[in-house]
């Protein structure tokens, strides 16, 4: 039996946060057999975190092993989550993605997310909507954060 | 809340990648990542440090891209 990483305080603040889903979201999970000192312990967390709802899931990829499916949702660290939004059979990919693992504030971040993506809703201020839908070239955002 | 990644599933011209900067040392400091936040705009045509108003970062996209 491994010890639980979230607990129950804390598995109880997440499910009221979760109160707030609406849509499914899927988390794909990307780790490495080696050379990956978090992988496990995200692989762990993610697990415990979908198990609170019934909208969340979560699949499971080895960045060696399924090389093509990395390469189609961009992801080229470890270990990697990719936060998708389902709609039936259909996986929609809006470009979220983590590299490390979220704890501490970050852990905060990728709750939020979840509830973000599975609003469907950005929640930015109208203006921002519109300048982002004039984008006529890909912008690559990389946001460093550290686990404190 | 992470705004890039607001800004991921407004548009699909953009995609944010949040990155734990002790896990990547090598990358963070090739982007010169000091203080966190740090937001690097298209492998380094642009950057934000610190947490910056939605506006801001808009800006700063913006003029990334010119």
């Amino acid at each position: 039996m491994t010890t639980k990483l979230l607990n129950d305080d804390v598995a109880g603040q997440v499910r009221d946060v979760f109160q707030g889903l609406q849509e499914p979201v899927e988390v794909f999970f990307f780790g490495a057999k080696e050379n990956c000192v978090y992988c496990d312990d995200t692989r762990q967390l993610v697990e415990e975190i979908v198990e609170l709802s019934d909208l969340l899931g979560m699949q499971i990829f080895d960045l060696e092993e399924n090389a093509e499916t990395a390469r189609q949702y961009n992801v080229d660290k470890v270990p990697g989550l990719v936060l998708l939004g389902r709609d039936g059979e259909q996986l929609l990919d809006y470009g979220i993605r983590y590299a490390g693992i979220p704890s501490g504030h970050e852990f905060s971040s990728l709750i939020n997310d979840l509830v973000l993506v599975s609003g469907r809703d950005s929640g930015l201020d109208q203006e921002t909507r519109q300048i982002l839908a004039g984008l006529n070239e890909p912008v690559l955002l990389q946001v460093y954060v550290t686990p404190t | 809340m992470v705004l890039a990644h607001q800004m991921a599933l407004e548009s699909p011209m953009v995609e944010a990648e949040m990155i734990e900067a002790m896990e990547f040392p090598e990358l963070a400091t090739r982007h010169g990542v000091g203080g966190v936040p740090q937001t690097t705009i298209n492998d380094g045509a642009g950057m934000v440090v610190g947490a910056v108003p939605e506006p801001h970062l808009v800006e700063e996209i913006q003029a990334a891209l010119e």
